[in-house]
């Protein structure tokens, strides 16, 4: 018995060992633009990574397909990271290892851990939808580019648009219902400022995560007869929050939420009783736009599709093509400056930094990141769900930026004091 | 064979009571603390960055949740949140000025002094009842850390660590990082290999396998079950400010969570309850079994061009690591450390196998 067990120890060992040696052998090869994109399949965001994920390596598959940038291919390297700290650190290391000129962890808590790491090493690290919102300063974080309007600016825009509505906020009450996290609680000092500006009074309700019981809450938004309600949460909390406000009667075309809601969340709370729900899009969704039908003609149909393909389309499956349009946007920026590479981070950030104007075909709201704004202008628009899609309610727009760059230039203002 | 025991005689009683008396054994733990010691000039520098130092640091936190269970026999479910004190306490002291070295301790006193109010609560329930009572613990540091941005660091709930320095040299880079996390490692460990033959040691194990009988017998059940806390949650308390200055270099509240008490927790049943050899291989099997499994999953289906989703291919991992920890925990419910005891145990007499009691 003895005997086995030594076997199988060894073996273990021996295939602990094995399973390291590709690590050195992988990056042999040229002409190769590394992304590394270990994300969180399997903990928390699941549904809303694999379809995110799938958007990203199609939009990279057409571009290979087309024969690259430059002569050069992307290689998309995903992996999963659960939202576990060491493994994601991990992730992040050997991705440094091998040659990644960006890391894109789509989350919160694994951009916030590797924010001192991307500064010291320069690689560049992608926190669209997440992660620090005084990210958008990049005079303060030169490598950690959000390329997408943080949650201050999403906050700010549906004020905005609230206030297109009825003309003048003064007097009303809006209610933010958010989950008890740092991420939700991130919006209100922005609210408050606004609150303050527009005259209308704020009511905050938080819920304890992970918000699947959010029944205690609701009763207490109807009872302050909101004229607007916000809702801010993730996952799970999102459908409950939109069934809670469903039940208490809330009129569904003054309930609005941030990027983070999505087809599969009315699926799951009813198409036809969500109808009016707004949320703010950072990029066109559906099959409508040039760049999804060549994703289907060139892509999906040849095969080569990463993911189902009814999945092609959705709400997060669009913002994976997006964040995969706007870096391969940045190598050709990159190129563009520096032909000749090197092909590292530094090069990579010249890019990303340097992205002018871009709208993809008008998928996204015309996008530029400059070395000291790395929202990229901080548009979107409102859309609004008709029982089947989200339609748009605004154009392309940006507002309130000035309340939410004082934010951001306080917050990183702070980050420069205390952190390096 | 290897491990020779002929011609070895012990004519002092200090030689009898040493910590390992086979000179095969000495010869192991030194050889492995010269390659811990050399490993930052012989191994890649991902493997230092990503495996060893958080390797190291968590094995020290299991060490320090090892005392409670596997010495005391208390369980602790709030063992994430003693760590997020010591992490929190500390970060802040590092910014407001104080040195590093000071803030260490001062994040274990402060870890000590917190965790031994929870732990007063062991000396009214038992068991389950226990659990819940540090879950409850867990629960409330989590809640007061993130309602309190003074704690947290404000709306981004992120808190920065300075550079510091250690006795003189400053931790930054990839190899001063891994030495200080390696230090304390060693300090806590010398502490637990020796605390079992310490009359506190004894007192504990008296406590854990009976306290009224323990009582009986002039062991207080009060006193050593609150030191057991104190030094536990102090051990706690520092790893949390190793862990932030080492390894995370940024902290939010998110790192602190339930699932590294849970983790912690397996870790130590893992390894083996009241093992020291147990918490290091128990810290390797569940930090590193689940980055090795994707790797291989996903190096099969590169290298192979299988045609597997990316889903299946993050969650084919996830199920093959539970199938390892309730294989492990099947075969061998005593933990890692015992396995590795009965492939001593075979050499120790190696090839006479009828010689094996």
């Amino acid at each position: 018995m003895s005997v086995t067990r030594r076997t199988v120890l060894q073996g273990a060992a021996l295939a602990a060992l094995v399973s390291q040696v590709p690590v050195t052998r992988a990056f042999a090869q040229d002409k190769v633009i590394r992304f590394a994109m270990p994300q969180d399949f399997t903990r928390i965001y699941t549904f809303v990574t694999s379809e995110y994920s799938q958007g990203q390596r199609d939009y990279i598959s057409l571009v290979n397909g087309r024969g690259g940038i430059n002569g050069y291919t992307i290689l998309a390297d995903v992996s999963d990271h659960g939202n576990d700290m060491p493994r994601a650190i991990e992730a992040y290391e050997r991705a440094k290892a091998e040659g990644a000129v960006l890391i894109d962890p789509l989350s919160t808590p694994v951009a916030r851990a590797l924010v001192p790491r991307v500064l010291e090493d320069k690689i560049n690290l992608i926190t669209a939808f997440s992660g620090r919102s005084d990210a958008a300063d990049g005079s303060v974080f030169p490598y950690v580019l959000p390329l997408t309007p943080n949650y201050w600016t999403q906050a700010g825009l549906l004020i905005d648009f609230f206030r297109q509505q009825d003309g003048d906020l003064k007097g009303k009450t809006i209610c933010f219902v958010h989950i008890d996290t740092p991420f939700g609680k991130e919006p209100l000092p922005i609210l408050e400022k606004l609150a303050e500006k527009e005259g209308f009074k704020l009511q905050a309700f938080p819920y304890t995560p992970p918000g699947n019981d959010q029944s205690a809450i609701w009763p207490q938004v109807r009872r302050a007869r909101p004229d607007w309600v916000m809702f801010w949460g993730a996952a799970v909390g999102q459908t409950v929050a939109l069934t809670e406000a469903i039940r208490n009667g809330l009129p569904m075309d003054r309930v609005s939420s941030s990027v983070w809601i999505s087809e599969s969340d009315m699926e799951v709370v009813g198409k036809a009783d969500t109808k009016g729900v707004l949320k703010v899009e950072p990029c066109a969704s559906g099959r409508d736009p040039q760049i999804i039908q060549d994703i289907l003609k060139e892509v999906v149909d040849a095969g080569k599709g990463a993911g189902p393909k009814e999945k092609v389309g959705t709400s997060y499956y669009n913002y994976g093509v997006m964040l995969a349009a706007l870096m391969v946007e940045g190598v050709r920026m990159a190129f563009e400056k520096n032909p000749n590479g090197p092909i590292n981070g530094e090069w990579m950030n010249a890019g990303l930094r340097s992205i002018t104007n871009f709208d993809a075909g008008g998928f996204i709201p015309p996008t530029t990141v400059t070395p000291e704004d790395h929202q990229g202008g901080g548009k979107a628009r409102i859309a609004r769900w008709d029982g089947e899609k989200f339609v748009p309610a605004t154009d392309w727009y940006s507002a309130n930026q000035d309340v939410v760059w004082e934010e951001v230039r306080k917050y990183s203002a702070q980050f420069k004091a205390t952190g390096k | 064979m290897f491990y020779r025991r002929a011609g070895i005689s012990h004519t002092r009683y200090q030689d009898e009571r040493q910590i390992w008396p086979l000179p095969l054994d000495r010869f192991l733990v030194a050889a492995v603390f010269v390659l811990l010691l050399a490993a930052p000039f012989l191994v890649d520098r991902l493997y230092l960055v990503s495996y060893l130092v958080p390797w190291v640091i968590w094995s020290t936190a299991a060490l320090g949740l090892n005392l409670l269970m596997g010495g005391a026999g208390q369980i602790h479910l709030g063992y994430g949140a003693v760590i997020a004190i010591g992490a929190y306490g500390s970060v802040h002291l590092v910014r407001a000025g104080v040195p590093f070295e000071i803030a260490m301790i001062a994040g274990g006193l402060l870890s000590a002094g917190i965790g031994i109010v929870f732990g007063a609560a062991a000396l009214r329930v038992k068991g389950l009842y226990l659990a819940m009572a540090t879950l409850a613990m867990q629960y409330i540091v989590d809640f007061v850390i993130i309602q309190f941005p003074a704690i947290s660091g404000g709306t981004q709930a992120t808190l920065q660590v300075p550079p510091v320095t250690f006795f003189g040299i400053p931790v930054t880079g990839d190899v001063a990082p891994y030495y200080v996390a390696l230090f304390v490692c060693v300090v806590v460990t010398l502490f637990m290999l020796n605390v079992k033959r310490t009359s506190f040691g004894r007192a504990l194990a008296a406590v854990r396998e009976k306290d009224y009988a323990a009582a009986i017998i002039g062991v207080s059940t009060f006193r050593f079950k609150m030191l057991a806390f104190w030094v536990s949650s102090f051990i706690g308390g520092v790893v949390g400010s190793v862990l932030a200055v080492c390894y995370y270099r940024a902290i939010s509240p998110d790192q602190f969570h339930l699932d590294l008490s849970i983790q912690l927790v397996a870790m130590v049943i893992v390894g083996g309850l009241g093992s020291v050899l147990g918490s290091f291989f128990g810290v390797a099997l569940i930090l590193f079994a689940p980055i090795v499994l994707n790797q291989v999953i996903g190096f099969l289906a590169t290298e192979l061009g299988l045609a597997i989703s990316m889903d299946l291919r993050s969650h084919l991992p996830l199920v093959l690591y539970g199938i390892l920890i309730i294989g492990f925990l099947l075969w061998e419910p005593l933990g890692l450390s015992k396995i590795y005891n009965n492939a001593r145990n075979y050499f120790l007499v190696w090839p006479f196998r009828h010689a094996r009691h």
